[in-house]
């Protein structure tokens, strides 16, 4: 995101709109006017600020952007689709659809590790650490999903090395792994938080089983992670049904 | 993505929290979603939400809600916002009997889920996915209480400055909760912020909040 300096009258509404912060008000070298000031580094190109209709003067304006300062928008702009998946946003379909694509089944559970949330931004030297962390437990990173795309290596876990300066509001780091793999994976993660100049927010899926039980909850209860009371659910309601040996449909 | 799901807040303020969400599935419907989707969000807006968008138009509070309508393609996400339970179950429900052959999926407490689904009529939930919440530096979050407004725009464009902003707006008189909570509400492009329940958590935090930062 730019500031035309010369359209800008400084009058510093557009500053609480920005989500990491990379707004201030400065003065102009030579006649000393006030404007507001954008720092780059930080700024996410989130785009929120322009949306939000907030300049009395229009002007902000975007900047055409390549890679890969690119991948600050396709990971913090909702708005902007990734090319790869269709679809706006930062992840993959995930359980949305899984009654349809049969993605997690019976005797798995989904991961999404989404580094930077809530509102925090992080930089993908972290989405790094914590990808190659995960890799050295053998998981396979989900296709669709834009910090697969952007790795130089799925069996490490290393990123595109320009991509690797880049940072976004967040990525998340989504895969797929046997039920009886998930407790290694949670105390990886634990382990790794510390490392980290970010915070990361944490789900994991499953099908429930035909008695209503969800076996991915006493694993999570046993690695020492606490859930959140309130969850997503997929209610079985779309078609082509995709169904396991035996399966009956819930809707 | 799943940015209907990290929602923070007490459970008498979650009990009035509900995003209905429905996507294509690329490869099996993403050739006649559009329609399909077209009637969902017709079916969503009988049921009285308070918000509602298309991820790839914006939400109805900036956007008139026919030319969402109009502009719902094959890969896209729909999302439509709740504060009733009952006008929940009415909806699966109505969808249900609707039979579109889309994807429908709820946020909200685990129980408060699974009592609409069996009032609906339907067996069980298919698929479920948890939060464990946040880790890694803590330190860097706002409040807890500033967290309950921006976590209910999972893309994070709400900004924690902005509600500090508007809170002390509304102390200062210059606007009211409503104006405060459509303003946040505009900046969720997806339509997942609950206006409503943004507006009850201005009323009741408001008395504790001291506004010492600058009001631009």
């Amino acid at each position: 995101m730019q500031v035309d300096a010369e359209k800008c009258v400084g009058c510093g509404r557009c500053i609480p709109f920005c989500p990491v912060d990379a707004r201030s008000l400065g003065r102009l070298p030579g006649n000393g006017r006030v404007t507001l000031i954008i720092d780059s580094d930080r700024c996410v190109e989130c785009g929120v600020c322009l949306r939000s209709g907030i300049c009395p003067t229009d002007a902000m304006f975007q900047e055409t952007l390549e890679m890969p300062r690119l991948i600050r928008a396709i990971l913090s702009d909702p708005l902007i689709e990734f090319k790869a998946t269709g679809v706006p946003g930062r992840g993959t379909e995930e359980i949305k659809t899984n009654e349809i694509t049969g993605r997690i089944r019976f005797g798995y559970a989904g991961v999404g590790i989404e580094m930077g949330r809530p509102g925090v931004s992080t930089s993908w030297e972290d989405v790094q650490k914590v990808t190659r962390a995960v890799a050295k437990l053998g998981v396979g990173f989900c296709e669709g999903n834009p910090v697969t795309h952007f790795m130089a290596d799925r069996t490490t876990g290393d990123l595109m090395p320009d991509v690797v300066k880049e940072k976004s509001l967040s990525a998340i780091i989504e895969f797929d792994v046997p039920l009886e793999k998930l407790a290694e994976v949670l105390r990886v993660l634990r382990e790794i938080a510390p490392q980290l100049d970010t915070v990361y927010t944490l789900e994991v899926s499953c099908k429930v089983h035909p008695d209503g039980s969800l076996p991915v909850l006493p694993i999570i209860e046993q690695a020492g992670y606490t859930v959140l009371p309130n969850s997503k659910n997929n209610l079985g309601m779309g078609r082509p049904r995709f169904r396991e040996p035996g399966e009956e449909d819930v809707a | 993505m799943t940015h209907s799901l990290h929602r923070r807040g007490s459970r008498e303020s979650l009990e009035k929290d509900f995003v209905v969400l429905s996507c294509s599935a690329k490869g099996f419907n993403d050739d006649v979603f559009g329609e399909k989707g077209k009637e969902f969000l017709r079916i969503c807006l009988r049921h009285n939400p308070v918000n509602f968008g298309d991820m790839k138009t914006g939400n109805f509070l900036y956007i008139d809600p026919e030319e969402i309508i109009a502009r719902v393609s094959n890969t896209t996400i729909l999302e439509v916002t709740y504060d009733d339970k009952q006008d929940v179950v009415e909806l699966i429900r109505e969808l249900k009997e609707a039979d579109l052959g889309v994807s429908v999926v709820i946020s909200g407490l685990h129980d408060v889920v699974e009592d609409i689904v069996r009032q609906a009529g339907l067996k069980r939930i298919h698929t479920r996915e948890f939060s464990l919440g946040s880790h890694g530096r803590l330190e860097l979050l706002p409040e807890y209480e500033v967290l309950e407004f921006t976590t209910m725009c999972g893309h994070a464009m709400v900004a924690s400055g902005l509600v500090k902003h508007l809170i002390a707006e509304c102390k200062l008189g210059r606007r009211s909760l409503r104006d405060a909570a459509v303003v946040m509400g505009r900046c969720c492009s997806c339509g997942n912020f609950n206006v409503n329940r943004a507006q009850d958590l201005l009323a009741r935090n408001l008395g504790l909040w001291v506004a010492d930062w600058p009001v631009y």
